[in-house]
């Protein structure tokens, strides 16, 4: 089956060559960990590597602040949007919505004008505020999802996570269960210096890396390295040598 | 004497943009929301979700965007059961607003436009 490459070094090769075409893929991690970088270029890779148009949602933070996050890496999202390959809408999750269920709307007519493949919506963490209880929260997002992968777009939708280090949990735990593919961005504390870690926690329809790697943002954008070695507990931000966790388990005996 | 000096002020301003200014920019509050969708001219949102990312008051946000969309700068429609708020699409209208959100960045234009908003709010 045909992929769609995120652009991320390492990341494709995670995803045994990529994101399946029309599928929705939620990036989770702290402020900071690269959620909107990783985003941007899927969309800048679609654009420049592959010819396909790409659109992004944006809740929260200015067109101008994409233009000016994009150029630190060299991508000239500008230019993108002026040359009509490129959207970025910066709306609420309640019009964006509305716009998904009637016919003709808004990023219906951008996938037929622009003929547009890629969206990355940022945040999903903003549809939380429209509703408290969990299972219209879960519907709300679960229509909206469909309704993007309908006009026929592969999506990155971004949801940020409160806990710096270790484990937290977000408003809704569901949310994972509707999305196709779930990558973690994490922080972890090691000798004495923050490094960022990558995991592929699920793939719908395909087998994935399930190493937890490290990443870096580099002046090219995200960059997937090795996986840690030689270290445990890596999810709970604070890992350990294995050789120290096997003499504390012995002892433990 | 006040509108000597008004006539004078003005006089030297591009005619075009001296009438935008008399007709749609009536008050600080719609200089800010015609520079907020001149540089996000793809948003359509609503009066309460404009007003969070301006900054500004709903209940003024609301009365300020109808009459923006009154005069022709933004459209107004229904979406479900909100109202929503977007530039207009005709090119003529958006050249201008593109005209006078650059003039405005100009300290003598600035002055003028200040001057002109302040008395016709008087």
């Amino acid at each position: 089956m045909k992929r769609v490459n995120t652009g991320v070094p390492g990341l494709d090769e995670m995803l045994h060559g990529g994101l399946l075409p029309q599928t929705a893929t939620l990036v989770e991690g702290a402020p900071g960990t690269g959620k909107t970088t990783l985003g941007m270029q899927f969309i800048y890779d679609g654009i420049a590597t592959h010819g396909e148009a790409g659109i992004i949602l944006t809740f929260e933070q200015f067109p101008s602040q994409y233009y000016h996050d994009a150029a630190n890496f060299g991508w000239d999202f500008r230019r993108l949007e002026q040359e009509g390959k490129l959207r970025i809408i910066m709306t609420s999750p309640e019009v964006s919505m509305a716009y998904l269920e009637q016919a003709g709307g808004q990023i219906e007519q951008l996938t037929h004008q622009m003929g547009a493949r890629r969206i990355l919506v940022d945040s999903l963490s903003h549809f939380e505020r429209l509703a408290a209880d969990p299972v219209h929260l879960r519907q709300m997002i679960y229509g909206f999802i469909n309704g993007l992968k309908r006009e026929g777009l592969t999506a990155i939708l971004t949801r940020e996570n409160s806990a710096l280090i270790g484990e937290a949990e977000g408003p809704d735990e569901n949310i994972p269960f509707l999305v196709d593919t779930y990558i973690l961005l994490r922080y972890v504390e090691m000798e004495s210096s923050i490094r960022k870690a990558l995991l592929v926690l699920k793939m719908r329809g395909s087998d994935h890396d399930k190493d937890i790697r490290q990443f870096s943002i580099t002046p090219r954008g995200v960059e997937v390295q090795s996986r840690f070695e030689g270290q445990e507990g890596i999810l709970s931000g604070s890992p350990h040598r294995m050789a120290a966790s096997f003499i504390e388990a012995f002892v433990r005996r | 004497m006040n509108d000597d000096l008004t006539r004078h002020t003005m006089e030297d301003i591009d005619p075009d943009l001296l009438d935008f200014l008399k007709n749609k920019v009536t008050s600080f509050v719609k200089w800010d929301f015609i520079r907020f969708f001149h540089e996000n001219p793809h948003t359509t949102d609503t009066a309460e979700n404009i007003a969070r990312y301006a900054g500004r008051n709903v209940h003024t946000t609301r009365t300020e965007l109808a009459e923006l969309a009154a005069s022709g700068v933004l459209t107004e429609n229904r979406l479900g059961d909100m109202t929503v708020y977007a530039l207009v699409n005709d090119p003529r209208i958006r050249e201008l607003i593109g005209r006078f959100v650059e003039a405005s960045n100009q300290r003598d234009f600035r002055v003028k436009a200040v001057y002109h908003i302040i008395r016709s709010m008087r």
